[in-house]
């Protein structure tokens, strides 16, 4: 661990605690405005990610799987997101609250990594962007939220270790 | 001496129980980091960490992995919990 590092999640007591610098606080709180219109305007193609297809072997079942859980599936994510909205500054998760922000964490991964085409691009060529491309900023953004994640995955291991959750 | 038994009245919905259990499998993505999808099987199944651990190596190598098993029910929960954390999840039919 660098001198001067500041972890973004730690586990402390049976609790989560939050503390990203302001700027990353900034961020966050950008790209979750975004991935909320996402998420409810049910039409980007890229929600293909967030609700992926239950039974691919039986149309109408999955029709009827959709007309079940989608409105608790959108329900549960526009939760989430106003659930890690309100910790951004700095808060202490609970077990609720560390689902809420991996839920979050992971769906803007999720969104990032369909729009940058990883699954048919791969990590290494865009790591390997020329500065000039396009894409450097929002693949630095996926990265930043993998870190993050990594992060909180951490923490609330340790937790899970400890009998916490 | 015993009364008589009046005839049973058979929910026709019963017969669910006699269904073949239900497959919940994952599939790989190359998004998904490896530490969340181990998390995500520990958290949603209370798997160990090392059923976890093997599972999120199957999904990786395999392509997919059968991670949970059950009746139609318990499968859509399943699926549903799964999808929430962001995982590529489906589910089928044992046959």
């Amino acid at each position: 661990m660098p001198a001067g590092f500041r972890p973004r999640f730690r586990w402390k007591g049976d609790q989560v605690i939050v503390d990203l610098p302001d700027d990353e606080q900034q961020i966050l709180a950008h790209v979750l405005v975004q991935l909320r219109e996402l998420v409810m305007g049910e039409t980007d193609p890229v929600l293909r990610r967030l609700r992926p297809t239950a039974r691919p072997d039986d149309d109408e079942a999955e029709t009827a799987y959709r007309e079940m859980v989608d409105n608790d599936l959108l329900r549960s994510r526009l939760e989430a997101i106003e659930t890690v909205e309100a910790g951004i500054g700095g808060t202490a998760l609970d077990d609720e609250g560390i689902s809420a922000w991996l839920h979050s964490l992971n769906a803007l991964r999720l969104v990032l990594g369909e729009r940058l085409d990883v699954d048919i691009i791969g990590h290494d060529a865009l790591q390997d962007l020329p500065d000039t491309d396009d894409r450097v900023g929002v693949f630095a953004l996926y990265e930043w939220l993998g870190w993050l994640l990594e992060q909180l995955v951490a923490a609330a291991t340790k937790g899970m270790a400890r009998g916490g959750h | 001496m015993t009364a008589p038994i009046a005839a049973p009245d058979i929910d026709s919905d019963q017969s669910t129980v006699l269904d073949h259990p239900w497959k919940v499998i994952v599939w790989d993505d190359p998004i998904n980091l490896m530490s969340y999808v181990t998390f995500v099987f520990r958290k949603v199944f209370g798997y160990s960490e090392k059923k976890a651990n093997r599972l999120m190596l199957e999904v990786h190598v395999e392509g997919r992995s059968v991670v949970a098993t059950g009746n139609r029910e318990k499968a859509e929960l399943d699926v549903f919990r799964l999808h929430e954390h962001g995982l590529w999840a489906t589910m089928e039919q044992d046959s």
